[in-house]
């Protein structure tokens, strides 16, 4: 079985902070997998880890099969990422915004095309033409998601993807999600969200001071006991 | 390659939208046509005014004509009479003016000692001297760095700060591409600029289209090109737009101020020149002792330099014309040591200076500029020489006059000899800027790109 | 509450490594273009010296000679460095330092340091004035760019604020802060310049050199008063510390090097000069022809003469009790003088003219202001220069006319006759006497106002923009 994403005992030292510890996680075309815990739990490090964005002190991550350390450039084909906070030209449109990252990434998509990406993504097509500096959090947001779907990668690597967005947008991020795992692509997301970290991931992972303590499936608890069981970590 | 001209094109639509940026070329743009603009007619100025001399001879020959109607001794001619040595500019000095302000453009000269003649100044203003010349010279040396780094000094930082580096750094492209398609944009954009400033310069002042042209295109170029070494190693070193301002306009504060006015200091201690308070004091003193020793002690020390007027009549007058000019150039004589010391003195801090430039590529451009352009320092010592071989011919013009005792005619004037001296291109001096140049270019870019093979932090 | 934001600002910038590593590195050029104008002081002022006591010695131990022949002789005025040279240069470097006063020609003052020093001397000369001038302004803009940027950035600002004091006092606090670090800066320097002045016997008790340096002292300390106040309403107005920096130094830019320079130009071009050759051809021109052209000197010669038979009642020129020659010389010397000094004045007030541009621009530019301010005080502003080539040639004309008085006295064929050696004992020699501070108030006004005004406008214009920006 070949995993899209794979951390072996990785780890990562700062001088004054151990942000990550042996943390070993494999994640399978389709699995959308949630990492739940305390902001500095070492979440973001994790998603760092595996953009390449941070060198790891020992261990190895892996995307697709290539070592992220080694193929910094490649493993980036495969991937897309979504941050917390997309932040984007703010002169440029919606529209260019999304023709710029679609065409770093190799793609070149006619105009009407990423319209529907944009359209697709929730944003309202009237505000795709206008530029990025008048949009509020939410419609970045929008468009991150939009560069990520235009991207058509194996992997997606999202770090709160959704905070920022309305609850009815939230929910069809959750169905985007779907889809997309649907079609075979892995997941990785990082989340303060534990009722929609049930309800769209495949596995939930929980964090504690750098430490991976516990994955589950989320098909073997309900909404309540997985929160029961977070806190429980969290004392 | 795709990916780095579809950057390249994404940073010629940031820039269109960045109005700031976009004022800022125009004001270069504006400075440099202004500068110019100054050049040219600052050049013509001159030009005219050096024009003017011959009418200023021909009246003082007319009024001598007026003064002695019949013929003259030629004794009373040459003390009467002045002539002027001139130094026309070479066309290129519209660009960089050099020194060419507060060196005089020319020497009036009567037959009398050299020396108290040979370095008086033109009228100028000093506070203007102080201020400097605003040609195109200035623009690139001063202010096209400090558009470099404008559009440079948030390269990178501009995007980590407004968080857009993440998503950037999330495609599949390497930072040397990042770095290398912005760079590249700026560096057309600045390129274009300084070159359209050179042609358009060029074509104002009408030069010639000479060698030169290369070697002024190509200082532009590597000057350019070591401004964008700097803002690529402060990109590589990664830190916030405030720090990295802070760090090249210090780079510049040092390259472009501090550097050059401290060499100033050391080259003036390091070569002292003897002062020529006391060649022009010397030199009085041997002229007008010459009133007071015996005739024929002068006249026997100058027969030891020309014995061609050694049989000439022994002077038995209380005063005769070739007596008094005898002492004068004795005099002359007496200083020549003290006068070559001092030219030499000079020539010595520009030899050393040019050694140094290394230190800082701005004193290495301008002073290249002004080697091309024939404006600097070395020039005017040529224009000094020349003007001391005019009144070596001068004196060779009348003393044949003065000595075989013949008459001084009317159309004698027309025969006295004239004087011009062009400036001298110094192109070999300019040309030993390129590799220095180069060099340092290539040092930086090294530099930068070793950085750079650290991972980019993209918060 | 002033006080306690003031003091947490003074705190915070000695603590700031980068604060410590600037303010060291304008510390140490301070010292050296302190120490370095220092040496070259003494140096110029001891050759000049030199020169002058030798060329006096010569004058006075002249041989027994006829005085005309004295008068061609003549002798040298060399131009003293003023006391506060030594921290301002000023134009010093582009003035000559040596004139030759003969009889019947006004010579150039030859021998400027810029014609010794190649091109370099166009990129700047690290005075005291220089750092004074533009680094220092740039330290103060490093040092307070982030002011209120800074603290809306971290959101510390709204912090204060609702602490219950207003923001105008927020920027009085901070900009007493501030102050207090660049005077630590800078006060020692100055007062180390101060001490290697007056240590030095040359000035032990000058009691205009002591005013002068006070007002120097004072003109630099508002200078830097109003970049601090500058810098913090910039900082208040802009929308983020790099906009503000960016704001900042392109105004240091403009107003420090393209504005000086594009002024100097302009006026050169709107207000073209004569040439010295061109000047002292129409000298000669006038002399020779009269100031209004129908007045030629042999007709004035004659005059004289005819005049003179007539006062002495005799017929011909051997009869005179007085030289003719001398007579005449003295009335031609008269003549010229008085020409030059109408072209001479012409010149000079079309280079004032030229200046003046310069002078106005400090309204709009403080680094004119003080520019023009500094050098005054310094004594090596173009108006100092312009005193000793009035002085030189006063003394000039003097000597000459008192040689012609002299030879006149001789009588009839005096040019056979020589006068004594000890004569030339009697007649002065030249010593240039500095005019004083009251000398030169009336062209410090316009800088003073100018400074002034900029100090009073900003702290009232701009801090009203302050407490305005309710944007935080």
């Amino acid at each position: 079985m070949t995993y899209l994403l794979e951390a072996r005992s990785l780890r990562k030292q700062y001088a004054d902070k151990l942000a990550l510890r042996e943390l070993n996680l494999q994640i399978a075309p389709g699995e959308i997998f949630c990492l739940l815990g305390q902001n500095g739990a070492g979440k973001s490090t994790t998603i760092n880890l595996f953009l390449g964005f941070v060198q790891p002190t020992s261990g190895a991550a892996f995307v697709n099969g290539l070592e992220v350390a080694v193929h910094p450039l490649e493993i980036k084909k495969h991937l897309a990422y979504i941050p917390e906070n997309v932040m984007l030209y703010p002169h440029l449109t919606g529209l260019e915004n999304l023709a710029l990252f679609s065409s770093l990434a190799g793609f070149k998509y006619p105009a009407p095309a990423l319209l529907d990406y944009l359209t697709d993504a929730g944003l309202p097509a009237e505000a795709a033409g206008r530029r990025v500096g008048t949009y509020s959090k939410g419609m970045r947001q929008k468009v991150g998601i939009a560069i990520a779907v235009a991207k058509h990668a194996k992997v997606l690597l999202l770090d709160e993807p959704t905070s920022g967005l309305d609850p009815k947008a939230s929910n069809e991020f959750s169905e985007l999600l779907r889809r997309l795992s649907g079609q075979g692509t892995a997941v990785l997301m990082a989340t303060h969200d534990i009722f929609r970290a049930k309800e769209v991931g495949t596995r939930v992972g929980i964090m504690r001071e750098g430490e991976l303590v516990d994955v589950r499936p989320t098909t073997a608890l309900n909404a309540r006991e997985l929160e029961q069981l977070y806190l429980t970590y969290m004392h | 390659m795709r990916v780095f001209w579809i950057l390249f094109a994404a940073e010629w639509r940031h820039f269109r939208t960045a109005r700031g940026l976009v004022l800022l070329c125009g004001l270069l743009l504006a400075t440099g046509v202004y500068g110019i603009y100054y050049g040219t007619t600052e050049i013509a100025r001159q030009r005219q005014q050096l024009a003017a001399l011959p009418e200023l001879t021909r009246r003082n020959v007319d009024e001598l004509k007026v003064k002695f109607p019949g013929p003259a001794d030629a004794g009373d001619i040459g003390y009467y009479h002045s002539t002027f040595a001139v130094h026309h500019p070479d066309a290129w000095a519209a660009l960089s003016l050099g020194l060419r302000d507060v060196n005089p453009s020319y020497v009036k000269l009567r037959l009398l000692g050299l020396h108290n003649q040979l370095y008086a100044t033109d009228n100028a203003n000093p506070l203007k001297l102080l201020s400097g010349n605003f040609d195109l010279a200035f623009v690139l040396v001063y202010l096209v760095p400090l558009l470099i780094i404008a559009l440079g000094f948030n390269l990178l930082s501009a995007e980590r700060e407004e968080g857009i580096l993440p998503l950037l750094l999330a495609q599949p492209i390497g930072a040397t591409t990042v770095v290398g398609a912005k760079l590249a944009f700026r560096l057309t954009l600045v390129l274009g600029l300084a070159g359209l400033l050179s042609l358009l310069g060029m074509l104002w002042a009408r030069l010639p289209l000479d060698g030169r042209v290369a070697t002024w295109l190509a200082l532009t170029v590597l000057y350019c090109l070591f401004w964008f070494g700097v803002v690529l190693v402060i990109t590589a070193w990664q830190r916030t737009s405030a720090v990295n301002a802070v760090a090249l306009l210090g780079v510049w504060l040092l390259l472009v101020v501090l550097v050059p006015s401290l060499l100033n200091l050391g080259v003036a201690a390091a070569r002292p020149v003897p002062q020529g308070l006391e060649l022009t004091i010397r030199q009085r003193e041997e002229i007008h002792g010459g009133w007071d020793r015996p005739k024929t002690e002068t006249m026997n020390r100058f027969f030891a330099l020309y014995p061609q007027w050694r049989d000439t009549a022994t002077i038995r007058e209380r005063f005769v014309w070739r007596w008094y000019y005898a002492f004068q150039h004795l005099g002359d004589q007496a200083v020549a040591p003290l006068a070559a010391a001092y030219a030499h003195g000079l020539q010595a801090r520009y030899d050393l200076v040019e050694r140094l430039n290394w230190l800082s590529p701005a004193i290495n451009a301008q002073s290249s500029f002004n080697a091309l352009a024939g404006s600097d320092l070395p020039t005017h010592l040529a224009f000094q020489r020349s003007a001391t071989h005019y009144h070596d011919s001068l004196r060779a013009f009348y003393y044949p006059f003065l000595f075989r005792q013949a008459e001084f005619t009317h159309a004698d004037y027309a025969r006295e000899p004239r004087h011009s001296f062009t400036s001298l291109a110094e192109v070999a001096t300019a040309r030993r800027g390129l590799p220095t140049l180069l060099l340092s270019v290539a040092a930086l870019f090294g530099l930068g790109l070793l950085l750079l093979r650290r991972p980019i932090a993209p918060r | 509450m002033i006080r306690s934001i003031a003091q947490k600002e003074f705190v915070s910038i000695r603590r700031d490594r980068r604060f410590a590593g600037l303010s060291a590195l304008v510390l140490v050029l301070l010292l050296v273009a302190t120490l370095v104008g220092r040496a070259s002081f003494r140096t110029l002022q001891q050759e000049r010296q030199l020169a002058q006591t030798t060329v006096n010695d010569q004058f006075r131990n002249q041989p027994a000679r006829h005085p005309h022949r004295v008068a061609h002789y003549g002798s040298f005025a060399f131009r003293p460095k003023s006391g506060l040279s030594l921290l301002d240069g000023g134009v010093d470097s582009f003035t000559g330092s040596a004139v030759y006063l003969e009889a019947h020609q006004q010579n150039s003052v030859n021998f400027s340091q810029a014609q010794q020093s190649g091109s370099l001397i166009r990129f700047g000369e690290m005075t005291v004035a220089f750092v004074l001038q533009l680094l220092v302004p740039l330290l103060i803009i490093f040092l307070c760019f982030g002011a209120f940027t800074q603290e809306r950035e971290t959101g510390t600002l709204r912090l204060l604020l609702s602490q219950g004091i207003t923001l105008r006092q927020v920027a009085w606090g901070k900009i007493v802060g501030y102050s207090q670090a660049v005077a630590l800066v800078v006060a020692p320097a100055l007062a180390l310049a101060a001490a290697l002045l007056f240590t030095g016997e040359e000035f032990a008790s000058n009691t205009d050199l002591v005013a002068r340096l006070a007002l120097f002292g004072l003109s630099y300390a508002v200078y830097f008063f109003l970049f601090v106040v500058g810098s913090v309403v910039v900082s208040a107005t802009q929308a983020s510390s790099r906009a503000a920096l960016v704001t900042l130094l392109g105004l240091w830019i403009v107003g420090g090097i393209i504005l000086p320079k594009a002024t100097a130009n302009l006026g050169a071009t709107l207000y073209p000069t004569v040439t010295k050759a061109q000047l002292d051809a129409d000298v000669h021109e006038q002399a020779q022809h009269g100031i209004n052209g129908h007045d030629p000197h042999d007709q004035r010669a004659a005059a004289l003469k005819a005049g003179l038979l007539k006062k002495y009642g005799v017929d011909s020129e051997d009869k005179l009790p007085v030289s003719l020659a001398g007579v005449q010389m003295a009335a031609g010397e008269e003549y010229s003088a008085k020409v030059y000094q109408q072209h001479f004045a012409a010149l000079n007030a079309t280079y004032e003219r030229q200046n003046r541009l310069s002078d106005w621009a400090g309204l709009l530019n403080p680094y004119q202001a003080i520019r023009s301010l500094s050098m005054g005080l310094a004594g090596s502003d173009f108006a100092h220069y312009v005193h000793f080539q009035q002085a030189a040639e006063a003394y000039r004309y003097g000597l000459v006319q008192r040689l012609n008085g002299l030879q006149a006295g001789m009588g009839y064929g005096d040019k056979e006759r020589r006068l004594d050696a000890h004569t030339w004992r009697e007649l002065p020699v030249f010593s240039y006497q500095a005019p004083s501070l009251g000398w030169a108030r009336p062209r410090l006004l316009l800088p003073v106002a100018a400074l002034l005004l900029w100090a009073a406008g900003l702290c009232w214009l701009g801090l009203r923009l302050i407490s305005n920006f309710t944007d935080l």
